[in-house]
């Protein structure tokens, strides 16, 4: 389970990676948190990114804010920009269901964004990586800017 | 395929419609604070974070820079690991990548974002024309060996690209005021505004003057001298015209004297250059596509010849993924060249240069990338006017020439892990002769009454051929980083100087003059070692230290005198050059320093044009800087610090420099 650190250096890196989005989000924006309250890694790991976004995390051209969403409540989850999605949540279900919502989805477990749930993957030890899995983009309805997509790994 | 990313409307969520939301051109800041690494284009044309990058690149950043303390552009560069630099006179400098150096150093391609700004009179660049402030630079490239697959000819030994901020996306505001030893005063502005909510714009001018160095030594007394000062100026404005199209338009201005070493004497050169630009940038459905025109008008006054030279150049590119691992750039470009002969005028010779080129950068698996780019270059050379009175050559149908070249770049990285890299590289790079050496010289001298040889260029020149071999290896221990490189470079029909100190090259007949031409004159290859190590402690400690080792052995051409056609290599390019340097921030304080050494090396004397000796030296250079509150800062800083004089090269000696800089930045 990511230490306290490398969940604010996640979440700096993958905030920052939503501004390289083709309309994506500027100025204020709600970061929904997706967690399984069963999971206590899960919840730990919210908690962990709650904390780092506290009051207003600014992340280049947008200030993100934090609002928990339990994994059952995805499919009817409002007001927020994009997901954040914790370990050890359903995958599965929390893809189709932010899916049918087009938000993007993003996390820090490789298998997330290997499976699709994740549209960006990101990992920040030892040092920045992003990948973003194209179908799931494309299901979503996003892409992300040119130069950017030059620089991340597609799958 | 691209719907509108759809956002649920709530309390507290406030989308705004910025330019910044629809970037074309690289936002290299942000993608900076992103990966936390620099961010370039100057490998493959398509954006790449430095590490990953497949190409021997350096890059120095805008904190580095203005931690270092020089005052320019070449002193920055001297801090790279493998750089060369001949302080020839207080004003010019010549560098070249890993050997090679000489007076009006061909082999090095400079651009500022991508425009050239190397000479194509003598093939040289001259530094203090360079219309840019240091402050307004974000980062130099610095691509060590060939990348002439996407630079084109003379991105031979290297290539520098001069990144400056861009006023789309960095507020850039500084006023800066210099003074220090043997007369140096200096004063430059940068400031960035906008002409309209879509159109912003950078503006920069600056001057600056400075002592020459005394001429203790040289055969020159000190009135031949006149002081190095130089005015430029640089407009660069970025107007967004729709969601996915860009528009950058560049204009600069430069005025600059100063004591050039030609040839084997000092002169005193006057240089004017201005050039527009105009780039276009648009996200389409078939790519990235971008067009670009520019032209650089130059006029420069020796005292024995007026040139003026005027290069006009118009390209398109595209670059696009397929799929997820295969990224390609294809590209055109068309060039025209054109300079008047002097001091016999009347005539022009030019030429034009078409390309085609192409980039596929292939990510096998997550270890193991590939990157191939070639290009084709095809020069057309021609003359048109009157000639001197008998000069041998004295048809212009002989300058109607075609030089078609490919060139090359092939790499493989292969990272097993996230803190190895391995990389093995071919290069093809084409050094094209420069328009002087075609023929732009015209100088009939008369050594006896009666008796006119002439120098002049040569329309029959080859091009030189650079093939460079490069295996690197990179570490990442994360509290410091350490790089070896092993490479190997082969040089072919390497192109002689004038000197005047010869034979003729070509014979007098009963109704033409001898003449003394340029040649191509020699074979050189070059094994080389170089080894790098970086790294930070705690308490805002930096360090870095680097050695290069270069072999270089010539083979002369029959009947080739390597001094006399200045193509002594092996002489003149030391074994060792390096460095160690380290900084230190901590609150408002700043500092840094810098040991340079070259080891000994020989140079072609001013009078006698014999090899000379200049025995191994170090220099330091260093500053002091502190932060006050409201934006101003003091800084006291120095180069060739340990001594008063240096003999660095066989001319001028370098003099100890030492300056107070105040600026202001809001």
């Amino acid at each position: 389970m990511a230490g306290h650190a490398d969940t604010a250096k996640d979440l700096a890196v993958a905030g920052r990676a939503l501004t390289f989005l083709e309309n994506g989000p500027t100025g204020q924006a709600v970061l929904g948190v997706v967690f399984d309250p069963g999971k206590p890694g899960s919840v730990a790991e919210k908690n962990a990114v709650m904390a780092a976004l506290g009051g207003g995390y600014p992340a280049g051209a947008v200030t993100l804010t934090g609002k928990p969403v339990e994994a059952s409540e995805v499919g009817s989850v409002s007001g927020v920009a994009a997901l954040y999605v914790t370990h050890g949540v359903n995958y599965g279900a929390v893809g189709a269901a932010a899916k049918a919502k087009h938000l993007v989805t993003v996390g820090s477990d490789p298998a997330c964004v290997a499976s699709g749930a994740c549209v960006m993957g990101v990992s920040t030890d030892p040092k920045v990586d992003i990948t973003v899995n194209r179908a799931a983009a494309a299901a979503v309805g996003v892409a992300f800017k040119a130069a950017f997509r030059m620089m991340i790994h597609e799958i | 395929m691209n719907k509108p990313f759809l956002m649920a409307g709530a309390a507290g969520l406030v989308l705004l419609a910025t330019s910044s939301a629809q970037a074309q051109s690289v936002d290299y800041g942000s993608l900076q604070q992103l990966f936390g690494e620099p961010v370039t284009t100057s490998a493959t044309g398509t954006p790449q974070r430095s590490t990953e990058a497949p190409a021997d690149m350096q890059i120095i950043t805008a904190d580095e820079i203005r931690r270092s303390g020089e005052t320019t552009i070449p002193g920055i560069l001297q801090r790279a690991a493998g750089i060369d630099v001949l302080n020839e006179s207080a004003g010019q400098t010549d560098v070249n990548v890993r050997g090679y150096d000489q007076g009006s150093s061909p082999r090095l391609l400079v651009l500022v974002n991508g425009r050239q700004v190397y000479q194509d009179h003598y093939g040289e660049t001259v530094w203090s024309t360079i219309p840019v402030q240091l402050e307004e630079i974000r980062q130099i490239e610095v691509v060590k060996g060939p990348n002439a697959a996407l630079f084109g000819f003379n991105a031979v030994s290297g290539v520098i690209n001069i990144i400056t901020y861009n006023p789309k996306y960095d507020d850039t505001n500084i006023a800066t005021l210099r003074g220090g030893l043997n007369g140096q005063r200096e004063g430059s502005l940068v400031t960035t505004f906008k002409l309209g909510p879509a159109v912003s714009a950078r503006l920069s001018v600056g001057g600056q003057a400075q002592d020459e160095w005394k001429p203790v030594g040289t055969v020159l007394p000190a009135s031949a001298f006149e002081s190095p000062n130089s005015l430029k100026s640089n407009l660069d404005v970025v107007a967004q015209l729709a969601p996915k199209t860009e528009l950058r338009v560049e204009g600069s201005w430069s005025n600059v004297q100063e004591n050039q070493l030609v040839g084997s004497t000092y002169d005193n050169v006057k240089t004017v250059t201005t050039s527009e630009k105009a780039t276009l940038t648009s996200d389409t459905s078939i790519g990235q596509v971008q067009g670009s025109a520019y032209s650089n008008q130059m006029n420069v006054r020796y005292p024995f010849a007026d040139w003026y030279n005027v290069i006009d150049v118009a390209s398109l590119q595209d670059q696009f993924k397929i799929g997820a691992d295969n990224t390609f750039r294809i590209g055109g470009e068309f060039r025209q060249n054109t300079l008047n002969t002097s001091p016999i005028g009347g005539a022009h010779v030019s030429y034009d240069v078409l390309s085609g080129s192409g980039m596929w950068n292939w990510a096998i698996n997550p270890q193991l990338t590939t990157t191939a780019a070639v290009r084709i270059d095809d020069l057309m050379l021609s003359r048109s006017g009157v000639f001197a009175p008998g000069v041998p050559l004295a048809d212009n149908s002989d300058w109607n020439r075609d030089i078609v070249q490919p060139s090359v770049n092939l790499t493989v990285a292969w990272r097993p892990t996230a803190h190895d890299t391995f990389r093995l590289s071919y290069a093809r790079g084409v050094q094209a002769p420069s328009l002087i050496e075609f023929g732009g010289l015209q100088l009939p001298i008369t050594p006896f009454p009666h008796f006119t040889i002439d120098l002049m260029g040569n329309p029959y020149l080859k091009p030189s051929i650079l093939s460079n071999y490069e295996a690197a290896y990179d570490h990442d221990f994360v509290v410091a980083k350490v790089g070896l490189r092993v490479f190997y470079q082969d040089w072919s029909e390497i192109k002689s100087s004038i000197t005047g100190l010869g034979g003729l090259t070509t014979n007098p007949t009963a109704t033409t003059n001898g003449a003394i031409s340029y040649q191509n004159a020699s074979n050189s290859n070059e094994t080389g070692v170089e080894l790098t190590a970086s790294g930070k402690i705690p308490g805002g400690f930096n360090w870095h230290a680097d050695t290069t080792y270069t072999d270089v052995k010539d083979s002369l051409f029959t009947g080739v005198n390597a001094v006399i056609d200045q193509v002594a290599f092996q002489e003149t390019t030391p074994k060792f050059r390096g460095n160690v340097g380290a900084d230190w921030e901590q609150g408002p304080w700043e500092t840094d320093a810098n040991l340079h050494y070259i080891g000994d090396y020989q140079f072609y004397n001013l009078v006698t044009g014999d090899l000379g000796p200049v025995k191994a030296y170090t220099n330091l250079d260093a500053r002091v800087g502190y932060k006050f509150k409201g934006g101003f800062t003091v800084a006291l800083s120095g180069q060739n610090l340990l001594s008063e004089r240096q003999k660095q090269t066989t001319g001028l000696e370098a003099e100890r420099m030492a300056q107070i800089t105040v600026s202001k930045s809001w």
